[in-house]
């Protein structure tokens, strides 16, 4: 039932009814005890993450250069070669920062999502930010990482106003408990953070369908500038999301993570990211609280402590599957 | 479940620690718990210091003759390992005496008065023994003697007593257009001694006016200007007494609450031999341990092994040192249970203490303000220099400097003051808010950007109020083991799991999907 306060606030007491999960419970009942600070250079440095997910056998983007020194950036040509759309990303970004994205070129230019351009100049002055540690935690020194620019597959294209969706597998102790994807609209600027105003997609853990989805906090079913359905998109592949999901889980050791993929075109789901740390807003997307999910999962891991990948996701499926799944 | 009980004990700990400790000195050291509850009083302490260079050393410091008198309470006492001490009680000139032989490098020796808030009277008149004094000739010749003549005979027929001619006398040299006698004096002045030349030429012209006048040394009573230099005063005879004043304002008697005259009688401050580069800095605080006490509390353990065992120009360091943990407090307390995003996490308390510093909410905010958005400007200019970071950092200091000093000079000519005390304001912390806002204004729009710097500015005032409380520094200061219980708080709120305020509003639109 609506209450005049819902309008300004929830009591903690309705939250809780909802197994809504705060920022300090996440902190100290899931993130301090199950993440030993030691594997967080794992996920946090992009480069070992990478070779380490490829080791396993996990679809990520090619890499076309790595960028250690600032005399490596008169090299850029060469690692370019032909390519005429690439992503740099700085090795320990957090929370998207310092991410350039190309999409074309146009004579000696080159051409963002978003239709702007910048010089060959503009992006070797990104490359030395990224050096100088502008964008990596606490202004550490960083590399620079060029690699492949997914090619989204359409449906995910449908949905997405600019930019590329991505999907997001929240794992606890091997077990996927929720997912979500974030789509861009005009107004995030092609940009998938929800807090910028981009689209969160629930998505179903049994089947990959969307069940629910939020703009700024709030329920949605239609995408507010393309005007398509968000809800009942059945998403590709989806046995092999949850695959890399779980495997991403084992080879990084961490107990609470995110796992973030973005699906190309012709390859199918890739790797993306890890997340030592991830965001509560996948709650809201899904309008599921994360304890609902995560003190099941807790139990079954107590009570076989050795399940196969495998069965994990069988779990999972089983018990976290969306009750009414949209048309 | 184990670690949570470990968890309790040491937070039992820790309170029962800092609790006991504060509620032992007070109830058996009578050091109250609530600020206001005792009169407080005055500490002045001065600290002479001078390169030993290896003989036998005598130093003479003159002493307030208050000191001496044991009375009106006052209690004095002097500091020094190593030396032979003793007090010289002439009453006209008291002085205290260290000796020593043969001693190498640097010495610091000290002597503290204390005496009540409200001021001693040490401007008071004092009666000459014997007979009336005979003013002294300054002996000048020439065209000086002819310049100073006329100055005290124009002073002279303004006047009709030694008090009227004192303020005329100094009136004169201190007109900012004078006239061609008192230039040519001045400037003969300004180069024969060393600083405070207007103040001795007064004296000479007094002497020469036939008023009997001297040197005499005051200390400021004011707790935030740190070690100071004593302040040149005039002691002049007006027939029956001696005197003090103030030559900056020579019309109005010395207030006991701003001024306390530390050497008069015009012996010499300091005497150093057997030692060079001599000199003496006083440093005042406002105490509230009672006077009777001190005599017991000097040789408690609890005192002596806390910063009351420093001397006070060094404790006055900690003045703001203890507010730091009080102000960590608060950031945890907003952060962790209101939720309010800031940029940066300590920055706020560094803010706040800048303010602090500057005494002034008002002004402390409206520079903030103005600095990091012109900041943020030139910062905007700078980006299309394509800058590398570190540089651009250090651009950003020059010009948050630069904008402080032309800030300081807009508000002094404006006639605020404040602009001037911010010397503690963190230059390299703003430099580094701007960056940090103008990369969150690029990467996550402006309204992000506005809503951390508000966030910070809303934690930096919170913290400031809470820390300019009375009571809460008179606590950090005098019952600095309460700092203990604030960890026991603080180790508390680390394990709180409930949600925090803004997640009650975050989460306003929750709906279960069906």
């Amino acid at each position: 039932m609506r209450r005049w306060w819902h309008r300004w606030f929830r009591t903690p007491g309705e939250l809780e009814a909802m197994g809504v999960v705060g920022i300090n419970m996440r902190n100290a009942r899931f993130i301090l005890p199950n993440n030993p600070r030691r594997l967080y250079d794992l996920v946090d440095n992009k480069i070992r993450a990478k070779a380490l997910a490829e080791q396993r056998g996990i679809a990520v983007p090619d890499t076309y250069g790595i960028v250690r020194s600032p005399k490596e950036i008169r090299r850029l040509d060469r690692m370019l070669g032909d390519h005429d759309s690439f992503v740099i990303k700085p090795a320990r970004g957090s929370g998207g920062k310092g991410i350039l994205v190309v999409s074309g070129k146009d004579d000696d230019r080159f051409v963002k999502p978003s239709g702007s351009v910048i010089s060959l100049d503009g992006v070797r002055f990104h490359l030395q930010n990224i050096l100088a540690g502008l964008f990596s935690l606490g202004g550490k020194r960083d590399v620079a990482l060029i690699e492949y620019r997914v090619k989204p597959a359409r449906v995910m294209t449908e949905l997405s106003f600019q930019g590329a969706p991505d999907v997001r597998v929240v794992i606890f102790r091997g077990y996927p408990v929720m997912a979500m994807l974030r789509a861009s609209t005009r107004e995030s600027d092609g940009r998938s953070n929800l807090h910028q105003g981009a689209l969160g997609i629930g998505v179903d853990i049994a089947t990959g369908r969307t069940i629910h989805a939020i703009h700024h906090g709030r329920a949605v079913t239609t995408h507010p500038d393309l005007k398509v359905p968000l809800i009942g998109v059945q998403l590709p592949e989806w046995d092999r999301i949850l695959d890399i999901a779980v495997t991403c889980q084992e080879m990084t050791g961490l107990g609470y993570l995110g796992v973030d993929m973005m699906i190309d075109e012709d390859r199918g789901p890739m790797m993306i990211e890890v997340n030592a740390r991830p965001g509560l807003a996948i709650q809201l997307a899904n309008g599921v609280g994360l304890l609902k999910r995560l003190r099941p999962t807790d139990e079954r891991a107590k009570k076989f402590p050795d399940e196969e990948l495998r069965d994990k996701i069988a779990f999972s499926r089983n018990t976290f599957a969306a009750r009414i799944v949209g048309a | 479940m184990a670690s949570r009980i470990k968890l309790l004990i040491l937070v039992l700990l820790l309170t029962l620690i800092g609790g006991g400790l504060a509620a032992y000195k007070h109830v058996r050291l009578g050091i109250p718990m609530i600020v206001g509850d005792k009169p407080t009083e005055w500490l002045v302490e001065a600290k002479v210091t001078f390169i030993a260079n290896g003989e036998p050393v005598t130093v003479r410091l003159s002493l307030p003759t208050v000191a001496v008198d044991r009375e009106k309470g006052i209690g004095a006492d002097a500091r020094s390992a190593e030396y032979s001490f003793f007090v010289d009680p002439d009453p006209g000139q008291p002085a205290a005496v260290w000796s020593s032989d043969s001693l190498e490098n640097n010495q610091a020796l000290y002597y503290r008065v204390r005496f009540p808030a409200r001021g001693v009277d040490s401007a008071g008149s004092v009666g000459e023994r014997g007979e009336i004094p005979e003013p002294t000739d300054p002996g000048l010749s020439g065209t000086l003697r002819a310049a100073a003549d006329s100055v005290v005979r124009r002073a002279r027929e303004f006047s009709s007593n030694p008090e009227t001619l004192l303020v005329g006398v100094f009136r004169e040299i201190a007109a900012i257009e004078g006239s061609q006698e008192i230039s040519l004096l001045k400037q003969h002045y300004e180069e024969v001694s060393n600083g405070d030349a207007l103040t001795l030429l007064g004296i000479d012209l007094l002497n020469m006016a036939g008023v009997p006048a001297r040197q005499a040394y005051a200390v400021g009573l004011n707790e935030v200007r740190g070690a100071q230099e004593p302040q040149l005063f005039v002691e002049y005879h007006d027939g029956v007494y001696w005197k003090v004043r103030n030559p900056a304002s020579p019309a109005s008697t010395l207030d006991p609450r701003e001024w306390f005259v530390w050497n008069r009688g015009g012996d010499p401050l300091l005497e150093v031999s057997g030692g060079e580069n001599s000199q003496v800095r006083f440093t005042t605080t406002r105490d509230v341990i009672p006077m009777d006490r001190l005599t017991d509390l000097k040789e408690s353990g609890l005192i002596v092994s806390t910063i009351f065992g420093l001397p006070a120009s060094e404790r006055q360091v900690f003045r703001y040192v203890v507010l730091i943990p009080i102000g960590a407090f608060v950031v945890v307390m907003l952060r962790n249970l209101v939720g309010i995003a800031t940029l940066g996490t300590f920055m706020p308390v560094l803010l706040a203490l800048a303010m602090l510093e500057m005494d002034d909410l008002g002004a402390g905010l409206t520079m903030f303000v103005v600095i990091v958005a012109s900041g943020l400007w030139f910062r905007f200019l700078l980006s299309r220099l394509n800058l590398l970071v570190v540089p651009r950092v250090a651009a950003c200091v020059v010009i948050v400097t630069l904008l402080m000093m032309l800030l300081s000079v807009v508000s002094w000519h404006l006639g605020m003051r404040d602009g001037l005390k911010i010397t503690l304001f963190p230059m390299i912390i703003l430099a580094w808010t701007i960056e940090r806002m103008s990369l969150i204004w690029e990467e996550e729009g402006k309204r992000n950007a506005l809503l951390q710097v508000f966030g910070s500015l809303v934690v930096a005032v919170i913290a400031y109020l809470v820390m300019e409380q009375k009571q809460i520094r008179y606590w950090a200061f005098y019952f600095p083991e309460l700092l203990l219980v604030l960890l026991a708080g603080i180790i508390l709120l680390g394990r709180y799991t409930g949600y925090r305020l803004s997640e009650l509003m975050r989460f306003k639109n929750f709906e279960e999907a069906a």
